[in-house]
C-alpha cells in the first residue's frame, strides 16, 4: 500500500516535470511569471474543491454536487449584497454558511438515512443548480461589485495573486487535518471499512458529516473567488467543476474506493491538469484545437494514471500465479 | 405485493400525475403529440434499461451520453455518404459495443473504479467528437427518416423496438442464468465468485451490452428526424441513471426491476411537459427533477432503515 | 524518495520560470511583423461559429495575419476569461471575441487593454469601455424587431406565439427577448407570448419542447426559435404533428440546416446574417485596429470584400438581419 502511494506520486511528479519541460520547449512564452500567475489564478476554484473532495473520497464517499453548491453560493452572495443591501463581507459570510448548509443536507441524508453518496449528491447536483436557476429566474446576474471585493480575484498581495494565498491557507489547513490529526487518520480507517471503524469506537457518522459540511463551506469560499475573478455572479457558476475536482484527486493517487490517498497528491493532480490546460494553448501546432485536445488528453491521462497505479498489483498477482504454476 | 412495493409506489405517483393532467390539461392526451413524445422517449428507455443493468451489477456508467452522440454521428455520416442504411445501423451498434468493451475491459480487466473510468471515457469521447465534427449538423438522405416508413408507422415501430428491448432484457434477467448472474454479482461479487460465477466476465458483458444499447438508442433517435445533431446526448446519462433510480434500482447493487425503470422514465419524462401545461416557469424544472430523485432515494432509505429496525 | 522528488520538481519549476519574463507586445503600426489576431467564438461546438470561422480564415489568408482560434467547448463564461488571460500572456496583438457573459468578460478584456492589446468584439458585445469596436451583425433591436415583425406579419397581427431559446442564462438571448417584448408591446399588441422554453442548445430537446407547446396551447399560431439548433427542431415537431398549416415556424438559424423545411413550407423564414461575412469583417477590423489604421471616432471602414461599412458610434454594422425564405435560401450553403 505504501509502495502504491509512493509510486503514484512519483509518476505524477515526473509527469509535472515532463509537462514543464515540454511546454517550455514548444510553447510560446510559457515560462513567464505572468503565465504562472494565470495558471494559479485559474486553478484556485478547482484546487479548493479538490482539497475538500479528498477527505470525502478517503472515507469512501463522493460529492457530485459541489459545483452546484458553488453556483448557489455565488448567486446568494450576489443577492445578499445587492438585494438585501449587506456589505460584501457580511454577504460573503452568508454565502459560505449557505455552502455549509448544502453540505449539511448531503451529509445528513448520507449518514442518517444510510443512502449511497453517489446518488444523493446526484440529486443535490440537480437540486442546488435548480434552486440557483429558480432564484435568479435564470436571467439575473449580479455585477458591479465594489473594488474592495474584486481585489479578491484580480489583486495581488506581496506580488502574488490574492486568491493564491486563500488557496494556500485552505490547503495547509486541510493537509494538517487529513495528515496530522486523529480526525484525519480516521477518514482512511472509515474508507477501508466503515464497519470496522465503527466497531473500533469511531463516531463514523459524525466524521463523514464533517467532511461534507467542510466541503460545502469551502465551496462557498470558492464561489467568492470565482465571483471576484469574473466580476459577476450567475446561476451557471462552477458548472462541471466537480468532475474536474474528482479527476484531479484521482490523478493524485487517491483511490475512489477509499482508504488511500493524500492531499498533496490532489494538489499535484490539480497542478498537472492546470499546466496541461494552459500549456496546450501556447503550442502553435495545436493552439487552435487546444480546448478539445485538453479534454481528450485529460481523459487519457486519467486512465493511464489509473492503469499504471494498478500495475504493481497486477505484476505481483502475475508473478504469484507463475510461481504457483511453476512449482 | 410487498416485494414490489417500491415499484408500485412509483407507479402510483405516475398514475396520480397522469390523472391530474387528465383533469386539468386534457390536451396532454392528444394522440399525435403524445405519440411523438413517447417516440422521443423511446431511445431514453433503452438507455435507462442499460443503465439499470449496470447499476444492478454495482457499477456506474456516465459515458452513456457521449457514446450515444458518437454512435449517432457515425451512423449519420455513413448514411449521408449513401452507404446502405442497414450497414449504418450495424456500425452504430458495433461502435457502441466497442466503446462499452473499452469501459468493460478497464473496469473488469484492470479492476479500475467504474465512476472514474467512465468519467474519463465520457470526456475523451465528447471532446474527440467535437474535434472531428465541430458541432455541424449532418443532413440525412431521403428515406432515412422513420426507416423509410411513413411517420405514424415509423413512430410506432420505434416505440415497439424500445419496448421489445425492455421485454427481452426483463425476460433475460429473470429467466436466463446469465441474467440472474448480474444480480448475483451486484449483490455480492465475492459470494458469486465462490458460487462459480465469474464476476469479471459478467461485468465486462454488462458494459458491452450497455454500449450496444447506446448505439441502438442512437439509431432510433437518428431515425426521428432528417438531421443528426452531434451535440445530442448531453445530459442523457443523468436522465438514464435518474430513471433507473426513481424506478427502484438500488445504487448499492443487486436490486431493481426493469419495468420499474419504465415507470421511472415515464414519470421523469412527463415532468417537463406537465410543467409547461401547468404554466409553471421553466426555471423550476431542474430543481423539481433534483427533488424527485432525492425523494425517491430518501423513500428507499427510510424503508430499508425501518426494515433494519434502526428506528426502534 | 518522495521529498527528493518534490524538491527537484520545485527546483525545475523555479528555474524554468525564473528564466522568463513577459515583454509587452511590440507596437505593430508600420512594422513588418506578422500580426496575431486571437479569435474566440462563444463556444466551439456550434455550426454558427464554424461558419464565422470560414470567413475569418479567408480574411486571415487575404490579409496575411496569423489567426489563433480557441474557445470553450460549451458556453462557459469563466473559461472565456481564462483563455483571454492566457492570450494576454501570450502577447497577441488583437483579440476579437463573441462574449458569453457581458460583464464577466469585460474584466478580462480590460486587463488586455491595459497591457496594450487591442480588443474588439463581434456577435455579442462586452461593456463599451472594455473594447474599441463592436462588429455588429445586427443590433438586438434589429434582430428583435425583425423577428417580431415577421411573426406579426405571418399571424395577421394577432394570436399566440411561443419562444424557444437556448438556455435561460444566455446573455444575448435575454437581450433579444427583451427587444422582442418591447416591439410586441409597441407594434403588435394583439400578439401574446404564451411561453418561453429553453432547449439547452439541443435540437432534439427543442423538438420535444415544440411538440409540448403545440398541444399545451392549442391556439398557438407561431413558434419563434431563437437559437439555431431549435429552428429545425421546432420545424420537425410541427411537421410531425401535421400542423404546418396552423403553426408557423420562424427563427434565427443557419440556411443549410433549414433548407428542407423552408422549401417544404414548414419554416416560413430563417433570419440570420451572412455569418461568413461577419467572420471576415471581424478579422479585417481586428487587423486594421492592430495596425492603427482604424482609430476611435472613425465613421467608415472600407472592407475589401464588403465595400464600405458604416460605423455607428463604435459599432461596425454588417447590415440588417437577412431573411432567408423560399425565394433565396438555395443560394447559400452555410
Amino acid at each position: 500500500m505504501i509502495k502504491k502511494l509512493k509510486s503514484h506520486e512519483a509518476i505524477l511528479v515526473t509527469l509535472l516535470i515532463a509537462e514543464f519541460l515540454f511546454f517550455n520547449a514548444t510553447g510560446r512564452r510559457f515560462a513567464t511569471i505572468d503565465n504562472l500567475f494565470n495558471i494559479v489564478r485559474h486553478s484556485v476554484e478547482i484546487g479548493l474543491l479538490a482539497l475538500v473532495m479528498t477527505p470525502i473520497i478517503l472515507t469512501g464517499g463522493i460529492d457530485l454536487s459541489i459545483g452546484s453548491t458553488l453556483g448557489l453560493c455565488a448567486i446568494l452572495f450576489g443577492k445578499l449584497w445587492r438585494d438585501a443591501g449587506l456589505p460584501p463581507w457580511a454577504a460573503a459570510i452568508g454565502a459560505i454558511l449557505v455552502g455549509g448548509a448544502c453540505g449539511l443536507l448531503n451529509g445528513a441524508l448520507i449518514t442518517q438515512l444510510r443512502l449511497p453518496p453517489l446518488i444523493v449528491t446526484l440529486g443535490t447536483f440537480s437540486l442546488f443548480r435548480g434552486l440557483a436557476e429558480a432564484i435568479t429566474r435564470g436571467v439575473d446576474a449580479f455585477t458591479n461589485f465594489p473594488e474592495s471585493f474584486l481585489f479578491l480575484g484580480s489583486g495581488q498581495i506581496l506580488g502574488v495573486p490574492t486568491q493564491a494565498w486563500i488557496l494556500l491557507a485552505v490547503a495547509i489547513l486541510i493537509w494538517l487535518i487529513v495528515h496530522r490529526t486523529v480526525l484525519g487518520r480516521s477518514f482512511r480507517a472509515i474508507g477501508f471499512s466503515s464497519e470496522g471503524a465503527r466497531y473500533a469506537g469511531l463516531p463514523v457518522e459524525r466524521r463523514i458529516l464533517f467532511c461534507y459540511v467542510l466541503a460545502g463551506l469551502v465551496a462557498g469560499i470558492a464561489s467568492l473567488t470565482y465571483t471576484a475573478r469574473l466580476g459577476t455572479a450567475k446561476a451557471d457558476a462552477g458548472y462541471g467543476y466537480e468532475l474536474l475536482a474528482i479527476t484531479a484527486v484521482v490523478l493524485g493517487g487517491t483511490s475512489i474506493f477509499g482508504g488511500i490517498g493524500s492531499v498533496h497528491g490532489a494538489m499535484l493532480g490539480v497542478a498537472a491538469l492546470a499546466v496541461l490546460n494552459n500549456g496546450l494553448t501556447r503550442v502553435p501546432a495545436v493552439m487552435n484545437i487546444a480546448s478539445e485536445l485538453s479534454g481528450v488528453l485529460t481523459g487519457a491521462l486519467l486512465l493511464s494514471a489509473l492503469a499504471l497505479g494498478t500495475l504493481p498489483k497486477h505484476l505481483a498477482a502475475w508473478r504469484a500465479r507463475r510461481h504457483i504454476s511453476l512449482h | 405485493m410487498k416485494r414490489h412495493f417500491r415499484e408500485l409506489s412509483v407507479l402510483a405517483a405516475l398514475l396520480l400525475m397522469l390523472l391530474v393532467l387528465a383533469l386539468f390539461t386534457p390536451n396532454f392526451y392528444e394522440p399525435q403529440p403524445l405519440l411523438s413524445r413517447l417516440t422521443a422517449a423511446a431511445p431514453k428507455l433503452i438507455l435507462a434499461c442499460g443503465a439499470a443493468l449496470i447499476i444492478i451489477s454495482r457499477q456506474i456508467d456516465i459515458s452513456i451520453g457521449s457514446l450515444f452522440a458518437v454512435c449517432g454521428t457515425c451512423a449519420g455520416l455513413l448514411a449521408a455518404a449513401k452507404i446502405p442504411f442497414a450497414f449504418a445501423i450495424a456500425a452504430a451498434i458495433g461502435i457502441g459495443a466497442i466503446g462499452g468493451a473499452i469501459n468493460g475491459a478497464l473496469v473488469a480487466g484492470l479492476g479500475l473504479p467504474s465512476i472514474v473510468v467512465t468519467l474519463a471515457t465520457m470526456v475523451t469521447l465528447r471532446e474527440a467528437l467535437r474535434l472531428a465534427q465541430q458541432g455541424v449538423f449532418i443532413n440525412l438522405p431521403e428515406g432515412a427518416q422513420w426507416f423509410g416508413l411513413a411517420m405514424k408507422p415509423g413512430q410506432s415501430f420505434i416505440c415497439a423496438v424500445a419496448l421489445a428491448v425492455l421485454v427481452v432484457l426483463a425476460f433475460a434477467t429473470k429467466h436466463l442464468a446469465a441474467g440472474r448472474f448480474i444480480y448475483a454479482v451486484g449483490s455480492d461479487a465475492e459470494a458469486a465468485r465462490l458460487a462459480g460465477i465469474r464476476p469479471r466476465a459478467i461485468t465486462f458483458a454488462v458494459f458491452v451490452l450497455m454500449g450496444a444499447l447506446a448505439g441502438l438508442a442512437a439509431v432510433l433517435n437518428m431515425a426521428q428526424s432528417p438531421q443528426v445533431d452531434p451535440n445530442s446526448g448531453r445530459g442523457l446519462e443523468l436522465e438514464a441513471i435518474a430513471a433507473a433510480v426513481v424506478g427502484g434500482v438500488a445504487v448499492s447493487g443487486g436490486r431493481g426491476k426493469l419495468w420499474g425503470v419504465l415507470i421511472g422514465l415515464l414519470l421523469l419524462v412527463c415532468i417537463g411537459p406537465a410543467l409547461t401545461y401547468a404554466g409553471v416557469k421553466p426555471y423550476w424544472e431542474k430543481a423539481i427533477q433534483g427533488a424527485i430523485i432525492l425523494l425517491a432515494v430518501v423513500a428507499d432509505g427510510l424503508r430499508s432503515s425501518a426494515r433494519k429496525g434502526l428506528f426502534d | 524518495m518522495k521529498r527528493i522528488a518534490s524538491f527537484i520538481s520545485i527546483l525545475v519549476v523555479a528555474l524554468t520560470f525564473g528564466c522568463g519574463k513577459s515583454p509587452a507586445p511590440a507596437s505593430v503600426a508600420g512594422s513588418n511583423k506578422k500580426i496575431t489576431v486571437a479569435f474566440m467564438p462563444k463556444s466551439k461546438g456550434n455550426g454558427y461559429f464554424v461558419s464565422c470561422k470560414q470567413g475569418a480564415d479567408q480574411a486571415a489568408k487575404d490579409l496575411g495575419v496569423e489567426l489563433i482560434y480557441d474557445g470553450p467547448t460549451t458556453p462557459d463564461p469563466a473559461k472565456q476569461n481564462e483563455i483571454i488571460e492566457n492570450w494576454i500572456t501570450l502577447g497577441v496583438d488583437v483579440i476579437a471575441v463573441a462574449c458569453e457573459n457581458r460583464d464577466g468578460i469585460s474584466t478580462a478584456l480590460k486587463k488586455a487593454q491595459d497591457k496594450g492589446i487591442k480588443v474588439i468584439t463581434y456577435d455579442a458585445d462586452a461593456r463599451p469601455d472594455a473594447r474599441m469596436f463592436f462588429v455588429n451583425q445586427a443590433t438586438p433591436e434589429g434582430i428583435g424587431n425583425t423577428l417580431m415583425d415577421e411573426a406579426g406579419r405571418l399571424c395577421n397581427e394577432e394570436g399566440e406565439f411561443a419562444i424557444i431559446t437556448a438556455s435561460l442564462t444566455a446573455a444575448n438571448m435575454i437581450a433579444w427577448q427583451e427587444k422582442i417584448e418591447l416591439r410586441r408591446r409597441e407594434k403588435h399588441p394583439k400578439m401574446t407570448m404564451v411561453a418561453l422554453r429553453p432547449c439547452d442548445d439541443l435540437k432534439d430537446k427543442a423538438q420535444a419542447e415544440a411538440t409540448t407547446l403545440m398541444s399545451a396551447y392549442p391556439n398557438l399560431k407561431l413558434i419563434m426559435a431563437i437559437c439555431s439548433p431549435a429552428v429545425p427542431g421546432a420545424a420537425e415537431a410541427v411537421k410531425q404533428a401535421g400542423k404546418f398549416e396552423k403553426v408557423k415556424v420562424i427563427g434565427l438559424g443557419l440556411p443549410s440546416e433549414n433548407k428542407a423545411y423552408v422549401m417544404g413550407g414548414i419554416t416560413q423564414d430563417v433570419i440570420l446574417w451572412k455569418t461568413v461575412d461577419l467572420g471576415y469583417l471581424t478579422i479585417e477590423a481586428a487587423a486594421a485596429v492592430a495596425r492603427g489604421e482604424l482609430q476611435k471616432g472613425a465613421k467608415k471602414f472600407t472592407s475589401r470584400k464588403l465595400g464600405e461599412i458604416t460605423i455607428e458610434g463604435d459599432n461596425l454594422l454588417l447590415g440588417k438581419p437577412f431573411i432567408f425564405d423560399k425565394s433565396n435560401i438555395d443560394q447559400y450553403n452555410f
